[in-house]
């Protein structure tokens, strides 16, 4: 175990690939300078982090994988990633998957433009100061792979800080699809900051799917960006279905003129947990669109946060963009927030938000029990229904299945013993 | 033999609105009665009295086959054989009638036979297209109809009450809609029609024509009452039996009711 505090002055040679090497020193020193965010800040707000990452200390080497999750799916191309190691890399005919230390030059050239910002956060910064080399997968200019790519993450020595970084690359025309997995052990405590970054080049399509099915003893904050060429397509699907602390950053930018991406998710909190999603939607030219469509509930003593901001620059017009967020609050001492925003800079554009925080419909028990069914199975099935709109918009319907019956079972299991 | 139906002084309240005022009604096993009413008479507030809504502060007594259901949930209520084709039945985003059936019959003793008659039900009333779909969801006015009206053969309720089933249908749909209302009847079952015009009543043959007006039924009689009715108008009807017409509070439509 190597203590974050300890790690500084070491940590300096050890940079595993050019692309970090870069960076190092840049994320070292903000590490030095960045306080820890309080809840002060408005992207904290509603978060108390009760930790600092200084306390932290790195796993020396990976652990021992868990057996395969309800999320594992058919693949080719697909890659492990261990406490923050790729322990494996798979390619297949279309998908090349490396470590990003074997990345060719042009790859990583490409890569800087979708790069995470180091002095995001101190997360950021002690993600590029302290982490290990990252997994790259790339589909090649042209080339079409309709199976996804499946990376399977996992924090698997308690007590540790993990640092896993996924960089996608499709390359202009290409195809690619990928499933990224995160998990960890129900019981033990880890903390896990994993970074996902993605370019989708001019005409090309990029699906992916994000499941956070950690332990309820993790802590993860997560931060994504994905950069969208020219008519590139991006539609990310993402599950929030455990941890303790589960945040996710993420930042969309519509870089070329008709390029689109589609946002779609569901996320439940039971217990105490505590989901913050953090959505930034920019869009940089014109002709493109976006839409978000996220669904959650919270019982117990859960909370939630949905703040989403779709940014249009001057030069962006004829945008049209699009975001939704339904929250079902389904406990007296659970909570949830939904903060959209708009900040539009050009004149001709649509551009919208919908956002509703609310209990179980009346009306709906109403007519479901109306039917015969009791009220314990009515508000079951609504329950089922709403979360069934965002999961019809998800872009991996082979994870619908286990998805489905993850949220459904702790509905089920808080009604069978009496939370609800 | 008991009868499907027997309601006895029934009154209604929301806040400080009297909607029903002492209501009396008796539909026995076998048969089917209509009520028709101008707007604002109470219809559907009936309607959701039987079946339980909350909301409501009410009075009086409502037997099914013979059983007491006021003061019973929605729930069981249905079970003691109430069921209602709603004027505007409620959408359930993202559950198909199947599923809800589905649960039903999961829940039910008799759940084998309630997938019977779906399956029955489903081929005789073409509910193909939208047993797959969202309950209510997308469904135009005549789907939806259709769709209320398949639940209740499936259900087999011991009264089935049909709230303005033929509202906002062609002539065709409502034909198909009174089709099905008389395939409903047996004698196991009362069926009660409310409707706000007799359009319908051409293709059916009810024993029984009532008419409600401001919370009360105030005349009954054989189905020529209907006739009678389209020749006065509602206003007519309540001139003549010395009912003052202003009094009449408040348009209780859905709508208005749905926001309380």
């Amino acid at each position: 175990m190597k203590p974050l505090h300890a790690l500084q002055d070491s940590a300096r040679d050890e940079a595993p690939s050019a692309w970090l090497a870069d960076r190092r020193d840049q994320g070292l020193e903000l590490f030095d300078e960045l306080p820890m965010p309080t809840s002060d800040e408005e992207v904290w707000r509603y978060v108390d982090l009760d930790f600092s990452l200084d306390d932290l200390s790195l796993p020396s080497e990976p652990g021992a994988p868990m057996s395969d999750g309800d999320y594992r799916i058919e693949s080719g191309a697909r890659a492990v990633i261990l406490d923050g190691y790729v322990t494996s890399a798979t390619s297949d005919e279309q998908v090349v998957v490396k470590q990003l230390k074997d990345a060719a030059p042009e790859q990583l050239a490409a890569a800087e433009e979708s790069a995470i910002a180091v002095d995001l956060d101190r997360f950021a910064a002690a993600h590029y100061g302290f982490g290990d080399d990252g997994l790259l997968v790339v589909a090649p200019k042209g080339s079409s792979s309709s199976r996804p790519v499946f990376i399977d993450v996992q924090a698997v020595t308690p007590d540790t800080l993990s640092l896993p970084r996924i960089l996608l690359l499709a390359e202009d025309q290409s195809e690619l699809s990928v499933v990224v997995t995160f998990r960890s052990p129900e019981d033990d405590t880890f903390h896990v900051v994993p970074h996902v970054q993605a370019l989708v080049g001019d005409g090309a399509r990029l699906l992916l799917t994000t499941v956070q099915a950690w332990g309820y003893g993790t802590t993860a904050i997560g931060q994504q960006r994905a950069v969208i060429g020219r008519d590139g397509f991006f539609h990310h699907g993402e599950a929030g279905i455990g941890s303790r602390l589960g945040r996710l950053h993420f930042s969309v930018e519509l870089a070329g003129p008709g390029a689109h991406s589609e946002i779609s998710g569901l996320y439940f909190g039971e217990d105490e947990q505590v989901l913050d999603y953090r959505a930034f939607i920019t869009h940089k030219a014109p002709h493109t669109t976006s839409n978000m469509f996220l669904k959650g509930a919270v019982e117990d003593e859960a909370h939630s946060v949905f703040t989403g901001l779709i940014r249009i620059e001057e030069e962006a017009q004829k945008v049209n963009a699009y975001q939704t967020n339904r929250n079902l609050v389904l406990g007296d001492a659970a909570g949830a927030e939904s903060v959209p925003n708009l900040e539009i800079l050009a004149n001709d554009v649509k551009c919208g938000h919908a956002s509703t925080v609310g209990p179980l419909d009346e009306e709906q028990r109403y007519y479901l029990m109306s039917r015969g069914l009791d009220r314990v199975r009515s508000d079951r099935l609504q329950v089922r229904g709403f979360f069934e709109e965002a999961l019809n918009r998800m872009p991996h319907s082979e994870l619908n299945d286990a998805i489905r019956s993850a949220v459904n079972e702790k509905y089920v299991r808080a009604q069978e013993e009496g939370r609800q | 033999m008991s009868t499907a139906l027997a309601v006895k002084g029934l009154t209604a309240r929301v806040g400080s609105i009297e909607i029903l005022k002492g209501l009396d009604l008796e539909v026995p096993f076998g048969e089917l009665h209509v009520i028709m009413g101008p707007n604002g008479s109470g219809k559907s507030t009936l309607c959701h009295v039987l079946m339980g809504k909350p909301g409501y502060e009410v009075t009086g007594s409502a037997m099914v086959g013979g059983t007491e259901v006021l003061g019973e949930p929605v729930d069981k209520r249905a079970q003691l054989g109430v069921a209602i084709a709603f004027q505007y039945p409620t959408a359930i985003p993202g559950v198909t009638l199947r599923e809800l059936l589905e649960e039903l019959a999961d829940q039910r003793t008799d759940g084998a036979d309630l997938g019977a008659r779906v399956a029955d039900a489903a081929d005789r009333l073409s509910a193909g297209p939208f047993l797959d779909r969202s309950v209510n969801g997308g469904l135009s006015g005549g789907e939806k109809k259709r769709s209320e009206i398949f639940q209740l053969a499936v259900l087999q309720p011991r009264i089935a009450v049909l709230d303005e089933i033929d509202s906002g249908l062609d002539v065709d749909a409502v034909r198909e809609v009174a089709e099905a209302v008389e395939a409903m009847r047996n004698p196991e079952i009362g069926v009660l029609l409310i409707t706000h015009y007799n359009r319908i009543l051409q293709y059916l043959s009810p024993n029984k024509v009532h008419v409600m007006i401001a919370g009360q039924i105030v005349r009954s009689g054989g189905p020529e009452l209907a006739d009678e009715l389209e020749d006065k108008g509602y206003a007519g009807l309540q001139a003549e039996l010395g009912l003052a017409t202003e009094e009449e509070p408040v348009d209780e439509g859905d709508d208005f009711l749905a926001g309380l």
